[in-house]
């Protein structure tokens, strides 16, 4: 295994940049997971490090070696498609050993990783048929296998689930949680969908228009995003925001006046210098008032006439309006709201977050996690 | 949704089908018939001969038994004769046993087999090259190439037939038979290139890049990706286009004729039947039998193409 480097990396097609130096340093042994919206350049970006797309500027290095102008296959990556990308004319067995056959290994390691992979992934039974014979889990599993059986320095994965069905993408992506520590892998990881980033990842990059937004392990990307379109990507639902204006050390909208000086991390003196700021609250940290233990550092939204109830099970999500805007809440079922209901909700202060009111909406009280 | 047809329309629609299919296969059936009929049943308009008469094929593939000399008696008194050379009762016996009603079918059929086969190799594996680069390579003036192949195609052989000879005699090709065959199969693989390019390199086009990738990041090299990958998933494709190009070198009548007038040896059977066409006295069955038999060949590559064009060797590599 090895570390892979990025270093001010930028990638364009003709004049249209796709990648903006891009700065990242996954570590021996490290998963991270390159996450953001359609277009973001984190596909391009994996492609980069795989050596299938050429760099416009910048280095990248895996371990000691410069390997900007290597080909992918002196690279020694491995690398698992979105689409599969099975040799649709060769057997499973013959998928998996390939790069094992390719690299030159001899008999009993390649019938030993063989026996390995096809064990760890379920695959036994399959290795005599062609991928056309396959589900597309079983496909998937075939894919994740042709890689796992290399022992190469660093794995790659663009969007190996995306194909799969909800309870497929669940099972694989423990799997997969479950490999890549077992073997303690280098792994970078692409996606859009978020739960996968949360889930897997050692540190997430969350990327906009081939920009990093914000590096950081799941749980800073989820308290403590950076700026707006980190904290409204990241979550689900996404975070509510409301524009207030800023009343002595007070933060207004609607009837409501939020006491900024109980809020996590304000400097109030520096949240002087705005007139308007952006309140940020997940729809997770609001809590029935009915069913809240008292507490100081409560804030109460009272009066708040639900619009929707979105049953889950075990959780609720409301809809409702406040400071003008939609938001939502999402409640546990010991919660009983019901529709067009008038009702308080909770929020803790420590778990608010102020944006300010640039285009780049950055977040004001940082602080610990 | 589909409408059901009634019995009446079906009955129309299988009649037409049925003409169709009779109009189309009508000349081969009267091939086929006149070849199996014996000389005094030639007159017979009949399509099913009175008596099956397969001496044409046989003499065509050289199956009669050899013809006893006829020799006068004055001449095998001098062919006895101890004292004359073995050499000189050769040329005696030569002028009574003339071969010129013989045709040597066997060999144009070998020179003609010799020709398309190396034609359909070679065709197939350069416009493969060809093809990949064009369907997956990026480089400088790639669509003018592409389109410019293509063109090659449009000019009628019946323009290029004299400037070709001539460029082959000019470089002195064509003084010998082996260059003049080279000349002919350098025409042929000309000829053949642009459509084996295009029907390739559509068929590259179906496959995957992402297949390469993936060979790429399992230690393959670009080459290595497309000789272990591409040609493997190509085959059915591979096969037809060699198929195309056979045929075509198997058929072609014009350029054979201009280049291999003057070697008799080395014409190919579309030359060979149009000198037996034009003889003397034509023997019908043995001419039907020609055509019958230079047919075959390519009706059984027809059918081969048929079956492996199912194709779907690429099902299942990726997801849909």
């Amino acid at each position: 295994m090895s570390s892979v480097i990025l270093r001010n990396v930028n990638k364009s097609y003709g004049n249209l940049p796709i990648v903006k130096n891009l700065n990242l340093e996954v570590k021996d042994g490290e998963f991270v997971v390159l996450v953001g919206p359609s277009g973001c350049g984190k596909s391009t970006t994996l492609r980069m490090v795989a050596g299938l797309e050429d760099i416009t500027q910048g280095d990248i290095q895996i371990g000691q070696r410069a390997i900007n102008d290597l080909p992918p296959h002196k690279r020694n990556i491995a690398m698992v498609f979105q689409n599969y990308a099975l040799y649709p004319h060769m057997s499973v067995r013959e998928n998996i050993v390939f790069g094992l056959k390719k690299s030159g290994a001899d008999a009993e390691t390649i019938k030993q990783k063989l026996a390995d992979v096809s064990e760890m992934l379920k695959l036994d039974d399959y290795l005599d048929r062609k991928p056309a014979d396959l589900s597309g889990g079983q496909r998937q599993r075939v894919a994740m296998g042709r890689a796992l059986a290399r022992d190469a320095d660093v794995y790659l994965f663009d969007e190996p689930l995306s194909n799969l069905d909800a309870k497929l993408r669940h099972h694989m992506r423990s799997e997969i949680a479950r490999i890549q520590h077992q073997y303690n892998m280098t792994a970078i990881y692409v996606t859009h969908d978020q739960i996968e980033a949360m889930t897997l990842g050692d540190r997430v990059v969350v990327m906009r228009d081939g920009i990093v937004e914000q590096v950081g392990t799941p749980m800073d990307i989820y308290l403590q995003p950076t700026n707006t379109f980190v904290a409204t990507f990241i979550g689900s639902p996404a975070m509510n925001l409301f524009e207030a204006t800023i009343d002595g050390d007070d933060l207004v909208f609607d009837q409501y006046r939020i006491p900024a000086s109980k809020i996590a991390n304000v400097d109030l003196h520096d949240l002087g210098s705005h007139d308007t700021v952006l309140v940020g609250i997940r729809p997770d940290f609001f809590e029935d008032s009915a069913l809240s233990s008292p507490s100081d550092n409560l804030f109460e939204f009272n009066d708040i006439q639900v619009d929707l109830v979105e049953n889950l099970g075990f959780d609720k999500e409301i809809m409702f309006k406040l400071g003008g805007e939609d938001a939502k809440a999402r409640l546990d079922l010991r919660s009983h709201v019901k529709r067009q209901e008038h009702i308080s909700l909770s929020v803790d202060l420590n778990r608010v977050l102020l944006f300010d009111t640039s285009p780049q909406g950055m977040l004001i009280n940082a602080g610990e996690v | 949704m589909m409408n059901k047809r009634t019995p009446i329309q079906s009955v129309i629609l299988y009649a037409l089908v049925f003409a169709l299919v009779i109009f189309c296969v009508f000349p081969f059936l009267q091939i086929l018939s006149t070849s199996l009929k014996h000389p005094i049943d030639w007159g017979n308009p009949s399509l099913i001969p009175r008596v099956l008469h397969l001496d044409a094929y046989k003499e065509l593939l050289g199956l009669m038994p050899v013809k006893e000399v006829d020799v006068p008696a004055s001449i095998q008194r001098l062919l006895d004769n101890p004292a004359l050379s073995a050499e000189k009762k050769q040329m005696l016996l030569a002028k009574f046993s003339s071969g010129s009603d013989v045709f040597p079918f066997g060999r144009y059929m070998l020179n003609t087999f010799v020709i398309s086969f190396v034609t359909g190799i070679c065709s197939t594996f350069l416009a493969s090259l060809a093809a990949y680069a064009i369907a997956r390579l990026r480089f400088p003036a790639q669509s003018l190439m592409a389109n410019g192949v293509l063109f090659v195609y449009m000019v009628g052989g019946v323009l290029l037939m004299v400037p070709l000879y001539q460029m082959s005699v000019n470089v002195g090709l064509a003084s010998s038979a082996g260059g003049t065959i080279f000349s002919l199969f350098l025409i042929y693989l000309i000829q053949t290139l642009p459509v084996a390019m295009y029907m390739l390199g559509n068929y590259f086009r179906t496959i995957p890049f992402s297949l390469e990738e993936a060979a790429m990041m399992d230690g393959c090299s670009r080459v290595e990706a497309f000789w272990r990958i591409i040609m493997p998933l190509s085959k059915p494709m591979l096969f037809t286009v060699f198929i195309y190009c056979f045929v075509i070198a198997w058929n072609e009548y014009l350029f054979a004729s201009v280049f291999l007038k003057q070697y008799q040896d080395f014409q190919t059977l579309p030359l060979a039947l149009q000198t037996l066409f034009t003889s003397k006295n034509a023997i019908w069955d043995r001419i039907m039998a020609a055509s019958m038999l230079t047919l075959l060949p390519v009706v059984i590559c027809f059918m081969l193409a048929n079956k492996h064009l199912s194709g779907g060797l690429t099902d299942g590599g990726v997801k849909g």
